[in-house]
């Protein structure tokens, strides 16, 4: 088996008397789809930030391929490869969709400033943004303002962009949320793209269920920051101590 | 020694002097989220409105007091109205601070269209001085400590102690909320500007007699803003205490030049904002991801 | 698709017509004294573009330009007059002198955020004024250096006033492409990216504090560009011509002409500098009425002109756009 490409070793992180991850540990491997569940305010989204060095953990290791990042800055984990969307999209408001759109190329070919001030450029821009666009069923005029874009569309962009950044670790911070049925369907469709075709391991946060236990490989479930179960999808939605934190809670969200 | 006690008690006056203006800052900044670039200017025309009364009408001191403050509650609701309330939902962040800065220009021209671009002078409250060996200190000094301290204690204890203070906490952590649970804040916010007003003019009134009144006194704001970036902005004790430093550093950076004190005073800024980014009280604040 | 290619090839030349209808028709309608206007404006034309890239790209907010104007200025005297430095190498001299001090300044005060690094630019501005004013071997003190070389290129200098006019069009025609493809290089997306949402930017790979301390040091370097070319201008300068006032002055004419875009500031740069010769008879009341147009400007069109021009464009585009052409229109 190769070597998990992202690694977490006993995490806690406290934030005054709250406590919103203790003693979390987790592999994530190439290609893996690894859903992160729990009920509101299990500490899904610090979880994020902790691995992307928004904020530091008070104790414990994070490993990006092997290598220990657990005091690193957040702009070098991008830069080491980790691309994550936010539960509301961030684009530059005052910008055109191309322009955003290169912010993530411009990570992935990992110019620098003076070598894309002279003009150069090493990926091919238009066919990757045609064929992630494709996939995505974005049809738009990118020229055009960001702010001219409806929401779902912006989501399923924020997970393009992610993509041009050519991440060997994806977080994805609830993309259905806001979108309807066929949208959801675009962005499981680019989510197996990352994974599936390009070996990206993802870790995903998301509320529908559907989603979850559609596309992830497995689960991981927290509650007040500890993990209570871990497993394939169909393990954990048996597992009693989930339905009694998450299920119980949350009541006819996980029938199906 | 003697030079030394005197450098010390005009560097604590004007420590205090700085730690109001200082205090004014932190508490807009609180229930606004704004910082005032015409603080040091509300200063000068509290200066400029004492002489108005005192020297210009010849009041007598108590009722020329009671109305000076009156009509610095006055200007400092109007400021709120002309200069913060167009702007508070602007698209562009930073316009409610670019205002203050053209509130600043209006009212250095304004007070020399009004008085003139000539000096003026109002005589000190208390006369007489105080003799250290051979070396003189105006009793003004001592009545500049008293009324600082008088004015700062005030604020602690409207701010930690009293209903407004917490209103006005609440409404600066999250506005949304402050709504929801009844709290008025246009009057917070109304109230806020009046208080800064009142204490920021009172300093002028102050100070007015050791310096002369021109419309440079609105620089003691720079000295101000030192003190409360030095406190780690935010942090009512930290404003107080950075000023002192910022006052006395001042105050005895005389013995080795009196051009270039300002420079050091900024020095010091410098040194403090390399060893400690975010100030003596100041925590680190990460935003909300 | 179409869209993006006609703006993109469309927008620039109908600027370098109108640059070079600028530079062929100006002096030749102009009397010798607006000519001298115009070349001032050009100056802080220069000095503005480092706001620009600090303010409109990347939302740092700095009081520091005029002060930094002023470095470049004295250095280049400096190196000049008491040196005996040949003057285009003392203004290249200069403009790297006021590039290191801005850098210096950058990585001290760029700790502070927003507001914060805002005022202790201000500070530093009101610092610098007081050490020109009294440092005399610099800045000669009130009475200013004077009898600065005038710039000499070999055998070669400007001469008169038009003379001037060329070369600092020259020099502002080379800054203003510079700022503009910073604007479209990864460097002006970082920046617009850390003015936006500095969290994100961070996980789009950006050090913000290097982006920004960047930024800030290019503008110093702009700025001391500009000052030295003044220096040797006008062969005078003193403390005076780089108070805090002309640094608002500065900021007007980026935020008149709209704060994200180089063309409007040097719209605003000649309409500034302009402005105290229309309204002379109103020239003692010019800092009023700077301070009620900064009000003014800041409650009713927070983005300058080309802001108003932009939104205006873009309700008749947002109707165009209903038809939604493809990426598959062309490549």
């Amino acid at each position: 088996m190769q070597a998990p490409v992202l690694r977490l070793e006993n995490i806690c992180k406290r934030f005054g008397g709250v406590v919103t991850a203790e003693n979390v540990s987790f592999e994530l491997h190439a290609g893996q789809i690894l859903g992160l569940i729990g009920p509101n305010g299990a500490g899904k989204t610090t979880m994020l930030n902790l691995i992307s060095g928004i904020y530091a953990q008070d104790s414990g290791k994070i490993f990006l391929n092997a290598t220990d990042v657990s005091r690193m800055p957040a702009y070098r984990r991008a830069r080491m490869g980790l691309a994550r969307t936010f539960q509301s999209p961030r684009f530059l408001q005052k910008s055109t969709i191309q322009d955003n759109l290169y912010l993530g190329t411009d990570l992935g070919e990992q110019l620098g400033y003076w070598k894309s001030f002279l003009g150069r450029r090493t990926l091919n821009f238009r066919e990757e943004v045609r064929e992630l666009m494709r996939l995505a069923h974005i049809d738009i005029d990118w020229a055009a303002p960001i702010t001219s874009i409806p929401y779902g569309t912006l989501k399923l962009m924020e997970i393009v962009r992610a993509m041009l950044e050519k991440p060997r670790i994806m977080l994805v911070d609830e993309p259905a949320a806001g979108l309807n049925s066929q949208e959801i369907e675009y962005a499981v469709a680019l989510l197996r793209e990352a994974a599936d075709r390009r070996g990206i391991g993802v870790i995903l946060i998301e509320h529908s269920m559907e989603m979850v236990m559609n596309i992830c490989n497995d689960i991981i479930v927290l509650n007040f920051g500890r993990i209570i179960a871990q497993g394939k999808p169909e393990e954990v939605s048996s597992d009693p101590a989930v339905i009694e934190a998450y299920l119980g809670t949350e009541e006819t969200a996980c029938a199906g | 020694m003697q030079t030394f006690l005197q450098l010390s008690i005009i560097g604590i006056s004007m420590g205090l002097i700085y730690s109001i203006l200082a205090c004014g800052l932190v508490l807009l900044r609180r229930a606004t989220g704004l910082l005032n670039f015409a603080q040091g200017d509300l200063l000068m025309l509290g200066a400029y409105i004492s002489f108005q009364f005192l020297v210009k009408m010849k009041w007598p001191m108590l009722p020329a007091l009671v109305s000076s403050i009156l009509v610095y509650a006055l200007f400092g609701l109007f400021f709120m109205f002309a200069v913060f309330w167009p702007v508070r939902n602007s698209a562009w962040p930073q316009a409610a601070l670019v205002c203050t800065i053209g509130a600043s220009m209006i009212l250095q021209e304004a007070v020399t269209l009004i008085w003139g671009s000539v000096p003026l002078t109002t005589k000190p409250f208390v006369s007489g001085t105080v003799s250290f060996g051979n070396l003189k200190l105006q009793n003004q000094y001592f009545l500049i400590m008293a009324t600082g301290v008088f004015v700062i204690l005030l604020i602690f204890v409207l701010f930690d102690k009293l209903y407004p203070g917490k209103l006005m906490q609440a409404t600066a952590q999250d506005k949304y909320a402050a709504r929801l649970i009844g709290i008025p804040i246009v009057m917070t916010i109304a109230f806020t500007y009046v208080l800064n007003n009142v204490i920021v003019g009172l300093a002028g009134y102050m100070v007015a007699p050791v310096f002369i009144i021109t419309g440079s006194l609105s620089s003691l704001q720079y000295k101000a803003f030192a003190g409360a970036i030095i406190g780690g902005f935010g942090d009512l004790r930290g404003a107080v205490l950075g000023s002192l430093i910022v006052g006395l550093v001042e105050s005895y950076s005389t013995y080795v030049t009196t051009i270039y004190k300002d420079a050091i005073v900024f020095l010091v800024l410098i040194l403090v904002l390399i060893v400690r980014p975010q100030g003596i009280f100041g925590e680190k604040i990460a935003d909300k991801a | 698709m179409r869209a993006f290619r006609s703006s993109r090839l469309a927008r620039p030349l109908a600027l370098i017509v109108l640059a070079i209808a600028f530079i062929v028709g100006m002096p030749r309608i102009s009397s010798v004294y607006n000519i001298m206007v115009m070349d001032s404006a050009i100056l802080y034309f220069i000095a503005s573009l480092g706001i620009s890239i600090l303010l409109g790209m990347g939302g740092q907010l700095s009081f520091a330009t005029a002060s930094l104007m002023g470095f470049g200025a004295f250095m280049s005297a400096l190196y000049s007059k008491n040196l005996g430095v040949p003057s285009a190498l003392a203004i290249a001299l200069a403009t790297l002198s006021t590039a290191a001090l801005a850098l210096f300044l950058g990585l001290a005060l760029l700790r502070l955020r927003g507001a914060y690094f805002t005022f202790a630019t201000i500070s530093f501005a009101y610092i610098a004024t007081s050490i020109y004013n009294n440092y005399k071997p610099f800045t000669g003190g009130a009475d200013g250096v004077i009898n600065i070389p005038t710039l000499t290129i070999g055998q070669w200098s400007p001469g008169d006033l038009y003379g001037w006019f060329y070369v600092l069009m020259a020099v502002a025609v080379a800054c203003f492409l510079l700022v503009e493809r910073i604007r479209g290089s990864y460097f002006g997306r970082a920046l617009a990216s850390i003015r936006d949402n500095e969290i994100a930017a961070q996980t789009l790979g950006i050090n913000v504090f290097a982006t920004k301390v960047m930024a800030f040091t290019i503008a110093g370097a702009l700025a001391g560009l500009a000052g030295a070319l003044y220096a040797h201008f006008s062969t005078v300068v003193s403390q005076a011509q780089f108070t805090f006032d002309i640094s608002v002055n500065m900021l007007l004419m980026v935020m008149i002409g709209g704060v994200d875009s180089t063309f409007g500031t040097f719209l605003g740069a000649i309409l500034i500098t302009m402005l105290p010769e229309w309204l002379r008879p109103l020239r003692n009341y010019m800092r009023l009425i700077y301070g009620v147009g900064i009000i003014l400007l800041m409650v009713f069109m927070p983005y300058g002109l080309t802001g108003i021009l932009r939104s205006a464009l873009g309700k008749v585009r947002g109707k165009a756009l209903s038809r939604k052409s493809d990426l598959q229109g062309g490549t």
